[in-house]
């Protein structure tokens, strides 16, 4: 089983290091998308890279926001014949540990697409809420009523790769994907993952502004 | 009797119409949008010359009063415009993004060496 771990990445230069040694010390095949990062991001990685003498570097010198690096992510990881390709936030909320647990289902033929969903009773409100509201326009735009639809942490098999195509650059990918799936009848299975959460990971990702952000997009989008 | 705004509109229009022909003389506008630029502006010239006229369109299409039909004219052509601009704008944001992933994967794992932080120069980098 060749697991590839898709790891987008815009200005990670504190969490980045460890995230990406672990799971090289795990034996995961490593892709990581600096999206047009400003800080330290991309020597680090580079330097991990050179070290260990594995993992693939990809850098957009613009940034084009997470549905662009997961799509150039996915893509690069295809071409080295993958078996599974997982997603994983680099900013350290997730354990290298569920990896395993969102691609079992996979190894064991029970899904295409694997969603590491979070528990929320232990998410901090600000973050609920946003969430919340995601899964919420998930379901209105999409018809697909699922218990995360903004984790960042996925398996997709071969098929599942292939088949979803991402066009949302920014935060609206995570609900894509899952209209994706839908679209493509994917089997889709929901695993519970641990999350860890840090001040740091706390003001990133989708908070409510970022939902109400998400919102207009999604309305801009039908009305076009 | 030739009001003042009459004369400012109609100078506005004939500035706008030369910067509009200069642009397309040096390739800077597209034949299409020409045209539809040069209709605009003649239209505002014979509204500003004629604005009496415009009563009639008025009393055509149920509008009250000339000048409101030619601002309701206008705000909706302005919409349209705004909305088509929107639209390209979109897609050119797309076009660049497939332009930043592209390169991305044919230049990955290959900057590796120097010039980490010279983002200007990417002629140099593919070997």
């Amino acid at each position: 089983m060749k697991i590839f771990v898709v790891l987008p990445a815009y200005n990670e230069e504190k969490t980045i290091e460890k995230v990406l040694k672990d799971l090289i010390d795990i034996g995961f095949e490593i892709v990581v998308v600096d999206d047009g990062s400003v800080d330290g991001t991309f020597s680090i990685v580079n330097r991990i890279i050179m070290e260990k003498k594995t993992g693939l570097l990809c850098r957009h010198i613009i940034n084009r926001g997470l549905g662009a690096a997961l799509k150039t992510g996915i893509e690069v990881a295809l071409m080295e014949d993958p078996d599974i390709i997982v997603t994983f936030d680099a900013d350290g909320q997730h354990d290298p540990k569920d990896i395993l647990k969102v691609s079992k289902p996979i190894i064991n033929d029970e899904a295409d697409v694997v969603i590491g969903m979070r528990n929320f009773k232990e998410m901090p409100s600000s973050k609920k809420i946003g969430n919340r509201i995601m899964n919420f326009i998930t379901l209105f735009f999409y018809g697909i009523n699922v218990n995360d639809s903004q984790s960042g942490l996925r398996a997709f098999n071969r098929k599942a790769a292939e088949t979803i195509i991402i066009n949302a650059r920014d935060y609206g990918v995570s609900s894509e994907i899952i209209g994706e799936i839908k679209r493509h009848n994917l089997r889709l299975i929901e695993v519970p993952i641990k999350t860890i959460y840090t001040n740091y990971s706390i003001k990133k990702g989708t908070n409510t502004n970022e939902g109400l952000k998400i919102l207009a997009k999604l309305i801009m989008n039908i009305l076009k | 009797m030739i009001e003042l705004y009459q004369i400012i509109a109609i100078i506005v229009s004939i500035i706008v119409l030369i910067l509009s022909i200069l642009r397309f003389r040096d390739g800077k506008m597209s034949l299409g949008m020409l045209m539809v630029w040069i209709v605009i502006w003649l239209i505002i010239i014979i509204i500003s010359i004629y604005p009496n006229d415009t009563n009639y369109l008025a009393s055509y299409t149920g509008i009250g009063r000339g000048l409101d039909f030619v601002l309701i004219i206008g705000l909706i052509l302005s919409f349209y415009l705004i909305f088509k601009m929107y639209n390209k704008m979109e897609v050119i944001e797309e076009e660049l993004t497939d332009l930043i992933r592209e390169l991305a994967i044919q230049n990955k794992n290959t900057d590796n060496k120097d010039k980490m932080e010279d983002k200007v120069d990417l002629d140099n980098k593919t070997e």
